[in-house]
This record gives C-alpha cells, structure tokens and sequence, in this order.
C-alpha cells in the first residue's frame, strides 16, 4: 500500500474560502432603517454564527480614517467570558444590542447591531490591534463577533433573511 | 463443645437446617456445608433423622474427625423429649389459612413471567416453573425458617436447571465458573431474630461470627451445581464466568412490613422519596432498620420468635455473564468520507458507515451478534479520532475493542479472517488484531495525551506574499516559492535549541465549539517541512509532527486568526488547506507479545 498526500490535489477551480466551505450565509439590508446598513451572518452547521458587515454596507464607501469602540456605554463587549460546555455568562443580545460602534475621522459614527436574540460568545480581538481587518477582511479575519442563538432562532432567521442568491439579485437592481 | 451443641439444639428448635445449624456456630468450611448431615452429628446428641441414619452404614455417618464425640453421644443417650423440635414453630404457621398456599402460588407465577419478559433480552432466561414442572411442595415444616430453603437440597434440582438452560443457550467455553446469590431480603429478618434468640440464651454469643448465608450457599449448593454442568467451580474473583441465581420468597414484602412500624423513620423517609427510590426495602435499608433492633420490639410485632415459612425460595432468574474480553489493533482509514464512529445529530445518523461500524460487522459475525446486540456488547476506543475527512495511513490508529459478556474466545484465524473482511472494504486496512488486557486500555488512554502524531497537508497559497518584491501585480500568478520553502522550513518561534519548533495558542475551533469550551490553549509543532508540489505552482506539501491536541487544519489556515501563530505567517501570505492525512501515531500498540 502506497497513499500519498498527492492522491488528494482536488480541481482548484472548486476551491471555497474558509468561510465559504463551512458556514450558510445570510443578508440584512438596510437595518434598522438606516440605508445600508447591511449585515452579513453566516451560520456554521453547528449553529454557531460570526456576525459581520456585507460587502454592500456604506461602511465600506466611505474612504475615512475609523475606530472601533467595542464599549457600548453599558457593557465593554471586550470583557465578554463564556465557561464551559454550555458557554454559561455570555453577554445577553437582543436584536437591537449594539455589539459595537464604529467612530469616523470626521466624527461621524455608527453602530454594528447583533440583529438576532442571543449569547455573545466571543469578540473578533484583533479588530483592535488591527481595526483594518474590518475593512480589509470582511468576509473572513475582520468579522466582528461570535454569537450562540437558540434552535429556533436560527432556524427562523435563516430562512427569514436573504441567501446570497437573492442578496445579490437585490444589488444588482 | 457443649455451648456448640446447645447453640445446635436451640436453632433445630427454631426450625433451622443442617446448615443453618452449622452457620450460626460460624463453621466455616467447605466440607462441612458439601456434607451438612453427616458433619452435623458431632453436635447431636442422638441422631437427628434416626430412621435414616440406621439405614446407612454407621461407618459413613462418623463424622470426619470426632469418632470419640460420637461414642460420648450414644452412651449419655439424651431423654428422647429433645427430638427434633421443629413444632416449637409448628402451632404458629398451622394458624395460617390453608387458601393462603394457592393464593401464593399464583403470585410465584405471575412474578415469574414478568421477569420472563425482561430477563430474555440478554439470553439470560428466567426459569419457567409456571407450567406445572415445580417439584411437589414441600410439607411448611420441612422449610428452613433461616435460609428459607436455599441451602436445602430439594431446591436444588430446580436451579440446576434453570441455569443449565442459559448455560445451552449461551454456549461459554469457560471451564470454570464462579456463583452468586440473590437472596430473598427476608432471610436477614430471619436471621436477625435467630441471632437475637441464640444471644437470649447465650449473652456471649457475637452474630459477627456467624457464616453468611451467600458464603454457605456457595459451599453447600456450588459443588453439586458444578457436577450438574460439567465445569469446576471457582472464586468468583478468579472465574471468568459468573453465574448469578435470583432467589425470591413469595412473602418477602409481606414479612418485610413489620419494618416501617420498626423504624418508622427510616421508611418515612424513603416512602416520600418513592420516585427515587424506587425499590422500598433494599439490603441496605433492612439491616440499617434491624441495626439495633430487640427482641422485646421484635415481639411486639409478632417476630418474637422465627416464623414458620408457607413456601421456600425459588429460583426465578439466572443471569450469567463472562468477564469483558479486550482486542488492540491499529486501523488505516482510507476514506474522506468516513467518520471514526456513528455521526449522530439529534439522534439521527448523519454518514452511513464509519470505521466502528465497519470493524463490528465481521466480529459480531464471528460472535453471532445481532445488530443491536452488538450496539450494547461492543465498544470502541482509539487514541484519539481524525476529522471525517481525514485519512489516516502508516501504521493506523490505535484501538481497542471491549466485549461485554463473550461467549467464547476467538482464534487466531478468527481475528486474522476478520481483519481480511475489514480490509475487503477498501475503506478501512486492518492488518492484526490480537487479544490485550483490561490494563493495556490505559495506555490507549495514555497515548491520547502524550504521543506525538505526524500529518502530511496539502495547502495552497491564496495571495502573494507581502515580503516579496512589488513587480507583483493582479495579473501574476500566485505561486510557492523557493523562498516561501525555505522560510517554512526554518520558521520558529521558539528559543533556539528548544525541542519544539513554533508554540501556538489555539481558541477552540469554532466546528467543535458547540461542545467543547471556550478556551485559549498553547499547543507545539515540534517539526516541520513543506516542498513545492510538480506541476501545482500554488501548492505545497507540509510534514508536520504535533503534541497531542494540536489542530493542524487551523494552523494552516489559522481559523480568522483565531489559531497563531499560522502557516501563513511564515510566509507572509494567506494559506489555505485542502487535504489532510495522519501518516503516524506515535504509540506501541498494541504491546508486543
Ligand atoms: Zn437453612
């Protein structure tokens, strides 16, 4: 018997990113109102979801210097444990919790919301030595936050939001 | 001597057997129970069952050692008023109904089947002494009022061949067996008051002494089992095959009540906790209520002395089980598309196959195991598992299975048939099997966190690297180069000299983190090497050697920086992975024999 690694050179020209081969992805347009504030969620086939801005949010038009500031006022996401195998102590979300805020040169500003009911299991750390990620990386590196939802929230959300075919057959019009 | 022979007379008074008479006295050996009648004469002062003892030999009533003793019995020639006095307890039990008899018998049956029905399951069978096959019913005085029959030979025959019939059933190669008792809970009642009785007369009389009950069973009823079923009897401890009879006494509850008015606390409480407790009187719970219980409070709720007993014990079980049987191997996995065990979500199956279930086909052929017997009796263990699409090569993976209740041992050809039907799959090579023991598990265990495993990964280089020169533009192709080699290949992040080569800390993969914790881990690479792949310029091959719980998929690509540092950080570049096999698992097993 002779098996090599090289038995395994797949067509290349399937290859998915990392994000792409294990997560479900959905869109929110426009959220809360505010044109585009555009929120990409990609759920895990576990149900854990990363939560990060689509490609389409005004975020990414907008050609200024930014911070984030991951301290809502109320809680400092940064501080944000969860223990054990049940993730116990995570900072409760509700769809309108803001997970962080995003301040511009100009001092314009917004706020990333966690758009769905949930624990917050982890921040993205390095969004604050490398804030550029989130514009840089959006899809991958510069996510913002890992959130845990029940079943049957996610289940709901993930068939309420938009699959990536109907977010882009949206854009294009 | 003469205390003894009191002792003996008062228990033949309360209704006790030849070997019940011997425990108390705390006779304790084996003989004496094989033999109870005949050892029993020494402490009588005329022979019990005159009638009988005339027709043998009197060479063969002496017993062993005590020709003097004997001699001294026939001249003091006691007045013939100490006959065996089993009526002491007879005027209390003729008081009872005689339509109790039949109203108990069908109780005995009704609780037969119904353990029938749960007992069949594992082939151990309960006896079936509903149909009218029960020897004729003993006369109520001939029933031992302490062992309720159990160590009285007419009971015998009907265990005999209760456990012969799970003995053909089940078809063990064991040549020895041990046995074990489940006896009624009332014989400790019983017990109880005797020892309470003998203490009456005797104050210096210590009921630690006495011989259990489970220990004279197995002295007086093992022998003779063992000649019935052609296999020698053995310690329990040192017998691989253990056969277990459940004895039950048709007014255990019954008698047990007097109980909850004995120590109304203990029950109370119990009582209320019913759904966890869900068995009333448990051994535990009875000798705890009869701990410091006497003989006025006995009598005060008519146990002041032994009752008579309307039926014996009787067989209603058996159960046999044969000592675990452990085999060690390593299996090659060759498919990316099989998980090492059943993947199940919320109860369903997710793949088809897996490597577990493809090695239990053929032993549970060779066993004779039905699928969902096999699902319970088989078990297996690995140092450690791989990702379902991971191959693992080389020598294979360690494991072990465990197999609950075997029948037999399997040869040599046996194993090595089963290993050649494994690797007919194509999907799993195995190449021995071999019998370990229950000890050698743990350095199974062991090794899942001390050995050290070697990965081979084929990666890809998904942009230019930002080190190299800025000629590069959109247009250029992404390609490995000699220098991304070289850079791999002395990569550290170590003191120079340290054994291992790059220190990681690793989050817990999100694909594992539904249940597994949140944490941060340091984790080593001892060694790595990568080489360009011919003919794939944006591909390359790593060899990489880990500590146990190293996540290399995520050191490759660096899961969002969620693992670093990465294979990208060597180079500067972002690395993906795209294949993964374990080509070593560093562990000597199974042990050389
Ligand atoms: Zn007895």
């Amino acid at each position: 018997m002779d098996f090599q690694i090289l038995d395994s050179i797949p067509e290349l020209s399937n290859y998915k990113s990392f994000t792409d081969r294990y997560f479900t992805k959905r869109y929110i347009l426009n959220y809360g109102g505010i044109e585009n504030n555009d929120i990409m969620l990609m759920f895990h086939s576990n149900r854990i979801m990363l939560l990060s801005l689509a490609p389409s949010h005004f975020f990414f038009k907008k050609n200024l210097g930014y911070s984030i500031n991951f301290n809502t006022g109320k809680v400092d996401r940064l501080s944000n444990s969860v223990k054990g195998k049940g993730k116990k102590g995570g900072q409760q979300l509700e769809p309108n919790s803001t997970l962080c805020q995003i301040l511009f040169e100009d001092d314009t500003s917004f706020k990333v919301p966690s758009c769905i009911k949930g624990s917050l299991i982890e921040i993205n750390e390095s969004l604050v030595k490398y804030p550029e990620l989130l514009k840089e990386m959006p899809d991958s590196d510069g996510f913002i936050a890992i959130i845990l939802s029940s079943i049957t929230i996610s289940e709901a959300k993930k068939s309420e939001w938009l699959t990536p075919e109907e977010y882009l057959a949206l854009l294009k019009n | 001597m003469d205390q003894q022979k009191a002792i003996f007379k008062l228990c033949k008074g309360l209704g006790c057997c030849d070997s019940c008479c011997l425990r108390y006295l705390g006779i304790r050996y084996q003989n004496a129970y094989e033999n109870a009648q005949t050892f029993c004469l020494k402490f009588q002062d005329k022979p019990a069952n005159a009638e009988k003892v005339d027709q043998n030999k009197p060479t063969d009533i002496s017993p062993p050692s005590s020709t003097s003793e004997n001699t001294v019995t026939s001249e003091t020639n006691v007045s013939t008023d100490d006959k065996p006095t089993e009526n002491v307890t007879n005027d209390e039990s003729n008081n009872v109904n005689p339509g109790d008899d039949t109203k108990t018998d069908i109780k005995m049956e009704e609780d037969t089947s119904n353990k029938e029905d749960t007992d069949s399951s594992n082939g151990n069978v309960a006896t079936s002494n509903g149909n009218g096959s029960r020897p004729a019913k003993r006369r109520k005085r001939d029933i031992c009022t302490s062992c309720l029959g159990l160590l009285q030979k007419d009971g015998w025959p009907e265990c005999n061949a209760a456990v012969k019939e799970v003995l053909d059933k089940k078809q063990y190669d064991s040549k020895t067996f041990g046995c074990g008792l489940s006896a009624p809970i009332a014989t400790i009642l019983r017990e109880k008051v005797i020892c309470l009785k003998i203490k009456e007369a005797f104050p210096d009389f210590d009921e630690r002494s006495i011989t259990t009950l489970k220990e004279s069973w197995k002295w007086a009823y093992g022998p003779q089992l063992a000649q019935h079923i052609g296999i020698a009897l053995d310690s329990g401890s040192v017998s691989p095959l253990l056969i277990v009879l459940n004895m039950e006494y048709p007014d255990d509850l019954q008698e047990l009540e007097i109980l909850k008015t004995l120590s109304p606390d203990l029950f109370e409480s119990r009582s209320r906790q019913r759904k966890r407790f869900t068995v009333e009187f448990t051994r535990r719970s009875v000798e705890q209520a009869l701990e410091g219980a006497t003989l006025e409070a006995l009598t005060a709720l008519r146990w002041g002395s032994v009752r008579s007993a309307d039926s014996a014990a009787s067989c209603v079980s058996v159960v046999c089980t044969r000592t675990p049987l452990y085999l060690g191997g390593r299996y090659i996995k060759l498919s990316r598309e099989l998980p090492q065990t059943p993947w199940l979500l919320g109860g369903k199956r997710m793949m088809e196959s897996s490597v577990q279930d493809i090695i239990f086909e053929p032993l549970a052929k060779a066993y004779g195991m039905s699928e969902a017997d096999a699902d319970h009796r088989l078990k297996f263990m690995s140092a450690g598992r791989e990702d379902v699409d991971v191959r693992c090569l080389g020598d294979g993976r360690p494991f072990a299975i465990e197999i609950t209740d075997p029948r037999r041992e399997l040869t040599a050809g046996e194993l090595q048939q089963i290993c050649e039907a494994v690797s007919s799959t194509g999907q799993v090579v195995l190449k021995k099997l071999v019998p370990v023991t229950k000890e050698d598990l743990t350095l199974l265990k062991s090794g899942e966190e001390n050995k050290t495993k070697t990965y081979e990964a084929l990666c890809i280089k998904l942009a230019h690297s930002k080190s190299s020169d800025t000629t590069q533009n959109g247009t250029t192709p992404i390609t490995v180069t000699d220098e991304d080699i070289s850079r791999i290949n002395s990569y550290r992040n170590t003191p120079e000299g340290a054994p291992e080569r790059i220190a990681l800390t690793q989050k817990t993969p999100i694909r594992v983190l539904h249940r597994r914790p949140l944490l941060a881990r340091t984790r080593h690479i001892l060694d790595i090497t990568a080489s360009k792949v011919t003919g794939h310029p944006q591909l390359l091959v790593i060899r990489i050697r880990t500590t146990a719980g190293t996540y290399v998929k995520e050191f490759v690509h660096g899961e969002l920086r969620r693992t670093a540092p990465s294979l990208g950080d060597a180079i500067g570049a972002p690395v993906d992975i795209l294949a993964l096999d374990v080509t070593n698992v560093q562990l000597d097993w199974p042990n050389k024999q």
